[in-house]
């Protein structure tokens, strides 16, 4: 058809369709103008007037069409200078980072400025350095060290997979055994680790590097042992730093009271967690607090998956990154901060549902989280509760329970 | 569904456990009662989460409130706050791993000491697909069931028999859904039933029933 089209077309160079063409510099790219063609040879000619009526319908579609197209072309631009401004407010954030705040990171960590830098996100070349400073090296860790667990973990492997059954049942010591079951589930969740991005799971380009750090920080914690949740936070550490960095900033960031707390799964303690983080939730959100109360839907519910996994499970991984950032600029408070920002952004919603509902949606959170609106849904939230800090609040609360801790074995007697 | 469901009303509301050793399958078990689908790339449960569903039972809506539950031994102490009030629970291992199955006693122990004495299990034998590595029998376990089952003596209308018709339905309704392979695995007849642990042989399918 087309073929037969254009040599028809060559025979007659002065069909109206090129005579209309040639006055027109600009040719919209959706229309093939079919309707300045002339009728096929078997149907009578089209009438001049008629002609003429189409073409000019044509030019004034061509016009239509024109101003159309431009002002897409203008969005486009638009759109483009958009990125590359932010793509240059990134280069220029990662030219500040690298050249201003990572040289005289003591001295310029704490000022607003960078404070405020850090707020907008830290771009992802320099991300996995400004972490490993902020989370620091309390413990002292080497990579001489980790190499060290490395080769402790490996041995354990080996030795598991030479030595049959029969020994495992014959001295299965109770601890034993546990710690056993952690080197297998420790394989078993690797595979369930961010299984999307289909890096970690067997034969991925990172599953040994997170075998690795979890199976070293077995034997460099051999009280505290793998628990659930580690996995993600090593994957995105290994995402972000080199395997013996990423080992360093795991240990030190599971070193922290709040996931020493959690990953110990000391429960009394987790609850004053709890107690605090409603402290503020009934300070800056009183009548969803006042309805989750009348649920009974408790924090443990939703904060348990929130905390053990810094949100890398719950939220999208920019956001969970952009949270990691803020948590480690703020610490601890910030993770509570940001499930009241989740909470505040979702509050209507939330009102509405009942208990199941609510416990499904948080434990499920929407994929497509707009995040300018929950940055600012966090920022949003303040952390003072009639004039006390989040850290004076829960040391009140420890102070409370070790007190009656202290008290109940007096009142039994 | 029927509009009943729609508009979320019912007649009766029960809680329900999915518990088990970690690695069984318990997440994807409830995806697929839920959502009628093979859950293939799930992450591990930590803490807990949820599932809700209306069903039929007997012309009466009732709404289950599903508590899934994180598997890992260390998360003992969180999971047991979740139990009370539970009407019913899946127990799940997998067929695959004596270790897990041997782990029942002390899901059994929870479940009763937490919830209720009368808690109606339902046993889930999980991982039927891989039966080429099966490590434990379906008869063990149906011993298994009827050895640590009580007997239902309850009144026809009473609350009691409400709950346990309830979860046969459940477990019904899980073995349709599940898979046409083992709709007919039920060792303790279903209408003659006594005992309030029932054994099923599940596998979580891929698409239909591949």
């Amino acid at each position: 058809m087309e073929y037969e089209e254009k040599t028809g077309r060559a025979h007659r160079p002065l069909s109206p369709k090129q005579n209309v063409r040639k006055n027109l510099d600009f040719e919209p790219l959706s229309t093939t103008a079919l309707i300045l063609e002339d009728r096929p040879a078997n149907l009578p000619a089209k009438p001049a007037e008629e002609a003429q009526k189409h073409r000019q319908q044509y030019e004034e579609m061509v016009v239509q069409a024109k101003k159309r197209e431009l002002k897409e072309a203008q969005k486009r631009k638009k759109q483009l200078e958009e990125r590359c401004k932010l793509e240059d407010s990134i280069g220029n954030a990662v030219l500040t980072w690298n050249n201003e705040i990572l040289p005289n990171w003591e001295t310029m960590c704490c000022s607003r400025k960078v404070r405020e830098l850090w707020w907008q996100g830290i771009p992802p070349s320099v991300r996995g350095k400004v972490w490993s400073l902020a989370i620091g090296n309390e413990l002292n860790i080497t990579h001489e060290l980790y190499d060290i667990c490395l080769a402790r973990a490996k041995e354990k492997w080996r030795s598991r997979s030479t030595v049959g059954a029969e020994v495992e049942c014959e001295d299965a010591g109770f601890s034993t055994a546990d710690r056993e079951a952690s080197l297998e589930l420790i394989k078993l969740d690797i595979s369930r680790t961010f299984p999307n991005l289909c890096i970690f799971q067997q034969g991925g380009p990172y599953h040994d590097t997170l075998h690795s750090i979890l199976g070293a920080y077995t034997c460099y914690r051999p009280d505290v042992g793998y628990v659930q949740g580690m996995s993600f936070i090593a994957a995105v550490l290994i995402l972000n730093l080199d395997t013996a960095d990423a080992f360093i900033a795991f240990s030190n960031l599971l070193n922290k009271p709040c996931q020493m707390a959690f990953f110990r799964v000391d429960h009394g303690l987790m609850l004053t967690y709890f107690a605090a983080f409603e402290v503020f939730f009934e300070e800056n959100l009183p009548k969803l607090f006042a309805h989750f109360k009348k649920n009974n839907l408790t924090p443990d519910i939703y904060l348990i998956d929130w905390i053990f996994t810094l949100y890398s499970k719950s939220l999208p991984l920019d956001l969970a990154c952009r949270v990691w950032d803020v948590f480690c600029r703020d610490g601890e408070e910030f993770l509570f901060r940001t499930a009241l920002g989740i909470l505040k952004l979702f509050e209507d919603i939330l009102t509405k549902m009942d208990f199941i509902h609510i416990a499904q949606f948080l434990t499920k959170l929407p994929e497509d989280l707009p995040s300018e609106e929950f940055f600012t849904s966090i920022a949003a939230i303040q952390m003072q509760s009639r004039n006390k800090k989040w850290a004076q609040i829960l040391a009140a609360l420890q102070k409370d329970n070790r007190e009656m801790e202290k008290g109940s074995p007096s009142l039994k007697h | 569904m029927s509009q009943a469901a729609m508009s979320e009303t019912y007649d009766f509301l029960f809680k329900f456990l999915v518990i088990g050793n970690a690695g069984t399958g318990k997440s994807c078990l409830l995806h697929q009662f839920i959502e009628k689908k093979f859950k293939d790339d799930s992450n591990h449960t930590i803490g807990v989460e949820f599932g809700s569903k209306i069903i039929n039972v007997g012309g009466k809506y009732v709404k289950l409130q599903i508590w899934d539950t994180a598997g890992q031994e260390r998360f003992r102490s969180v999971t047991r706050s979740y139990y009370r009030g539970a009407a019913g629970a899946l127990l799940v291992y997998d067929i695959t791993s004596r270790e897990t199955y041997n782990a029942l006693t002390n899901w059994l122990t929870d479940a009763r000491m937490l919830a209720s004495q009368n808690i109606v299990i339902i046993l889930c034998g999980n991982k039927k697909d891989l039966d080429a590595d099966r490590e434990v029998t379906f008869l063990e376990a149906s011993r298994f069931a009827q050895e640590n089952g009580k007997r239902i003596r309850s009144r026809k209308n009473g609350l009691r028999y409400s709950v346990w018709r309830c979860c046969l339905e459940t477990a019904e309704i899980t073995t349709k859904s599940t898979s046409t392979k083992c709709s007919g695995m039920w060792v303790l007849k279903k209408q003659n039933t006594t005992s309030n642990i029932f054994t099923l042989d599940t596998e979580a399918v891929r698409a239909n029933g591949v």
